[in-house]
């Protein structure tokens, strides 16, 4: 369903945590992948290069995931591309404040492969239905 | 530098804080000697600031005036109660523990890293294993419904041989390898753990000795505020709080419930 070569953009400070994101998304198939480490590295990615996907955790430094999705929301050549947040983040205004932002999916960590792929489906559905 | 040296140097500090006079402030801070250096440093920020916005923000001062006065208070509370020497003692094991978190963190880190390189390593050699393996069921499957000539069932015989004496046990024993690496990976356990314990045990003296010494100071109606701020980690005890979600299903629901 979903083009496996999309272009997939992880941002975590963590590099454990990009690569584990990394390797799940190959897993899935997904093997065209590039990592930043905070909002401020993404942002400058997402508007040198092309890329159809954002997976983000929150707390991060120089620029958090919010002001990341609020950023690309805000921007009119980045705004309709799909932003999972991937986070340790649980309070549910939180959740919340991701959602009004446009976020296109929440999930929390500690988190399994499984959550991962059903969430990613989720969203390519949606935007295959637009 | 002796204790009796600080708490003078304090005094001075606190005293020119109080008056809200901005070049007194300056003067006291700069004849004290070196006081524990946050203290200094913060003063002479909070001097700086007065300064700075004195005349632009006259009602600021009212703020400084008021934060002189509290400090003031909380520093004569704490030598009333004794509770200088204590804080004193407390703070000295903090740069002690900061090493310990980084040592924490660090070892955390490391294993993080052995275990994701073993799996680089173990999973490419499951994967040959399991394509090789997919390749000579299909040729299996080929003798049993009896397509395959004598001469391709020798080969057939032959390569199956081969893989289970030498793909199979070669690619298990990379596996079982990283396997191995996995579980040495795990060491950390037993040294952070050690370290974390010492540090718990820091963290609540530490609080008892703060939280005694604010209950003492702080006003009945400043009290259980809560911090509100959206950047908090993860939730280390979730029990008896409703803000908080525990699981995925929770998010998920949460945000159904809001129509996302």
């Amino acid at each position: 369903m979903a083009d496996p070569k999309m272009r997939i953009l992880v941002v975590d400070d963590f590099s454990t945590m990009r690569r584990i994101v990394r390797n799940l998304l190959k897993e899935l198939g997904f093997t065209n992948v590039d990592e930043a480490e905070d909002g401020a590295i993404a942002l400058q990615k997402l508007q040198a290069e092309t890329f159809e996907f954002v997976v983000t955790d929150w707390n991060m430094p120089n620029m958090d995931g919010l002001t990341l999705l609020q950023t690309i929301r805000a921007t009119p050549a980045l705004q309709h591309l799909p932003v999972l947040m991937v986070t340790a983040e649980a309070k549910k205004e939180n959740i919340i404040a991701a959602a009004q932002a446009g976020a296109s999916g929440y999930i929390v960590k500690p988190f399994t492969s499984a959550t991962l792929s059903e969430k990613l489906n989720k969203i390519f559905e949606k935007m295959a239905a637009k | 530098m002796s204790a009796d040296n600080d708490s003078d140097e304090l005094e001075a500090l606190f005293d020119s804080l109080t008056a809200a006079a901005p070049p007194l402030a300056a003067a006291a801070v700069s004849t004290a000697a070196p006081v524990a250096e946050s203290l200094s440093a913060a003063a002479v920020v909070a001097a700086a600031v007065a300064a700075g916005t004195e005349g632009s923000f006259p009602s600021q001062d009212a703020v400084f005036d008021r934060l002189g006065k509290m400090a003031r208070q909380l520093h004569n509370t704490l030598h009333e109660l004794g509770y200088d020497k204590m804080l004193e003692k407390t703070m000295t094991s903090l740069p002690d523990a900061r090493d310990r978190l980084a040592y924490v963190a660090n070892l955390t880190e490391q294993a993080a890293c052995r275990v994701l390189n073993a799996t680089d390593v173990a999973q490419p050699a499951m994967t040959a294993l399991e394509t090789e393996a997919k390749t000579l069921r299909e040729r299996w499957d080929r003798v049993f419904a009896n397509q395959m000539t004598t001469a391709e069932f020798k080969k057939l015989a032959e390569d199956t041989r081969a893989y289970l004496s030498a793909g199979l046990p070669g690619h298990a024993e990379i596996v079982n390898a990283q396997l191995l690496e996995i579980m040495m990976a795990q060491d950390f356990q037993d040294l952070t753990g050690q370290v974390i314990k010492k540090i718990v045990e820091l963290a609540q003296k530490l609080e008892n000795n703060l939280v005694s010494a604010l209950l003492e100071v702080v006003p009945q109606n400043k009290r259980s505020e809560e911090v509100t701020t959206l950047l908090n980690g993860p939730v280390i005890n979730a029990e008896g709080r409703t803000d908080v979600v525990v699981n995925q299903q929770q998010v998920d629901d949460l945000l159904g419930s809001l129509g996302f």
